[in-house]
Order: structure tokens, then sequence, then C-alpha cells
């Protein structure tokens, strides 16, 4: 998953609304209710921006690890085995795929792996196709699935 | 709404391609998951060009407006092993205006090797897609083609085989849509080239 325009739109609401929520009624000398209601509200909109930001941050160090395995790793393939969805995320189903990995100087191996995938892909996942996979030449359960 | 319908009739008498009640594509490409299993209607089949033959009909979908396209569809089977996905979108092009989600999956990488290629278009690959590969489809004789062949509001999407190029146009007319298959038909001869190569 990665982060898109609205994405950025939405930390940037949260963000900065819930730190106006926070601040502004008591440098405005609002009364001590009212800025405390405020002020809750702010806190949740402003945790709930760094929350997301943090999402969006380990998606994108868990994509550049991806890049740096296509970079060196080995390449294999997969052939789906099973595929199947039971959730969806954002309108994009949640694959569970179970695989059988062939990777040169590695067993070959039935491993499974969760993916988002836009429908249009979602829909040409079926048993017997093989797709490219990459290897971490280090650890032979990191891998990346070429959809 | 304009009628298309006459336009068709006349592509059809003049190339020969079987009318059809309504075509169901399926969620084969970006666009048609859009379309959210939209029809094609009217639509043609037949033959659009030497070797390639496919379905073009019109799409409209409605999400907060209405959107209409023309589609030509068909297949270059061999491309899911070299190129899973390649889409080349016209810039500026709009599929839909309901954005709400502020996270997507990571399904694409945008390819920006040609400069002129896009001055036009928007090119985007699977991340992981071999650049090798890509370099030798976009040859200078493609992109120089696809910078001032195709009709200008001419987009295409491989996805696993399928082909769709599509035009914006609500209502192109019998040469507008002979333009679109012609356009698409060359793609699909393009691609099909370079993975026999």
């Amino acid at each position: 998953m990665q982060l898109n325009k609205v994405g950025i739109g939405l930390i940037a609401f949260f963000g900065l609304a819930g730190a106006a929520f926070a601040i502004v009624p008591i440098l405005i000398g609002a009364p001590g209710e009212v800025a405390g209601i405020l002020a809750s509200i702010g806190v949740i909109w402003v945790l709930v921006a760094a929350g997301l930001l943090w999402y969006a941050r380990r998606q994108e160090r868990k994509a550049a690890h991806n890049d740096w395995i296509f970079q060196t790793g080995i390449r294999g393939t997969a052939t789906v085995l099973y595929a199947g969805s039971h959730a969806e995320v954002n309108e994009m189903p949640l694959m569970s795929l179970r695989l059988d990995l062939e990777v040169p100087g590695m067993a070959t191996r039935e491993v499974k792996r969760r993916e988002v995938m836009p429908a249009f892909a979602a829909a040409r996942m079926q048993p017997g196709l093989t797709l490219p996979v990459y290897v971490n030449p280090k650890d032979g359960d990191d891998f990346i699935l070429v959809w | 709404m304009p009628d298309v319908g006459p336009a068709y009739e006349e592509l059809a008498a003049a190339r020969r391609l079987e009318a059809l009640p309504g075509f169901a594509t399926g969620p084969l490409t970006p666009l048609l998951v859009e379309a959210g299993g939209a029809s094609l209607q009217p639509a043609l089949r037949g033959r659009f060009d030497e070797g390639v033959e496919g379905v073009v009909g019109q799409l409209a979908y409605k999400r907060n407006k209405t959107f209409r396209f023309h589609v030509a569809l068909t297949e270059v089977p061999a491309a899911t092993a070299f190129a899973p996905r390649v889409f080349c979108i016209r810039r500026g092009r709009s599929t839909r205006d309901d954005e709400f989600y502020g996270f997507e999956a990571r399904h694409s990488k945008l390819w920006t090797e040609s400069t002129a290629l896009n001055e036009r278009y928007a090119v985007s690959t699977s991340p992981y897609q071999d650049p090798m590969w890509l370099r030798q489809l976009f040859s200078p004789s493609f992109v120089d083609w696809l910078g001032t062949k195709p009709p200008a509001d001419f987009s295409f999407e491989l996805a696993y085989g399928a082909l769709l190029g599509s035009v914006e146009d609500d209502d192109p007319g019998a040469d507008g849509l002979a333009a679109l298959c012609e356009a698409t038909a060359h793609v699909a001869a393009r691609v099909r080239e370079e993975c026999e190569e």
C-alpha cells in the first residue's frame, strides 16, 4: 500500500485542524469546558494523523526493502496453487495465495502470501498461473511476488 | 447524450463487423474496473486490422457523474510473461471524481525514460517490471507513432494479456471509431512483435 494525494490531504487536514482545535481555544481564552472539549477532539485528530503518518512511513520502508530485493534478489517463479479472497481493503480484494516457489539454488517449497490487489489483477490469480518472484539471497522466506 | 448508434452502424458496414446486443468485458483493466461491470453498448466484434480481432464499443458508467468512453478490446496473451501491466494514459484523463481512499495498492510505477512520451502520456507499469523489455517495447519509432498518429485522446491499458484502447470523445463518429480500432491494432501488433523477439 502507498499513500496517495487523498491520503496526504487527510493527514494534513487531521493534523492541522486537530492542532488548531487543541491550541486556538486556549490562545483566545475560551471558557474552560469548551476549550477542554475542543482540545480533546483536537488531540484525537492529531493522533489519527500521526497514526496515518506512521503507517505511511512503514509502507514506504517496506517498499524500499522490496526495491532492494528486486535489485539484488534471486529471480525465480511462483505458481499459484490456490487464490481466494474473503475481505476487501478500499474496494480492492485482499487475496490469500498459496504458491509453489521455485528458486535456483533453493529447495522447491509451498508458501502462503497475502496481497491487496486491484480487481483486474485479482481476477487473473487462478491456479496454474506462473509469476516471477525475487527472493532475498539471505532469507528464502523474504520475497516479492511480481503480479 | 449523443446517439452513437449510427456511427457504429456505419463502422460495422464499412469493416464488416458483427453487431452484438451488448458485450460484458469483465474487470480486465483499470478502466473496466472503474466501470463496475458495465457492458459495452453498442458493441461490434470483428477484425480491427491484419491479425488483430476484438470488440469495439461504447463504455458508459456513473460514479458522481457519467463517464463515457469508446473502447477497443483485444488480446495479446504472450504479453503476460513479459509485461503483466503497461498503462499508457493520456495526461489529464479522468476516470473517477469520487476518490476518497487515502491509501492504494502499490501496483504501478511511473516509467519516465522517454521525455517525448511523457509529454502526452503517463506511462506506468508493475513496480517490478523488467525495464529492459520496456525500453525495447518503447522503441523510438513506436514513441514517435504514439506521439503523432493515434487520436488525440487515445490511451491504452495492457493488463495480463488484455489490451484496451480507448478514446474520451462522446461522439467520435465512424471515422473516429475506425481510428481507435487501428490505433489499438497497431499497439497490439507492436506488443506481439516485441514478445516474439
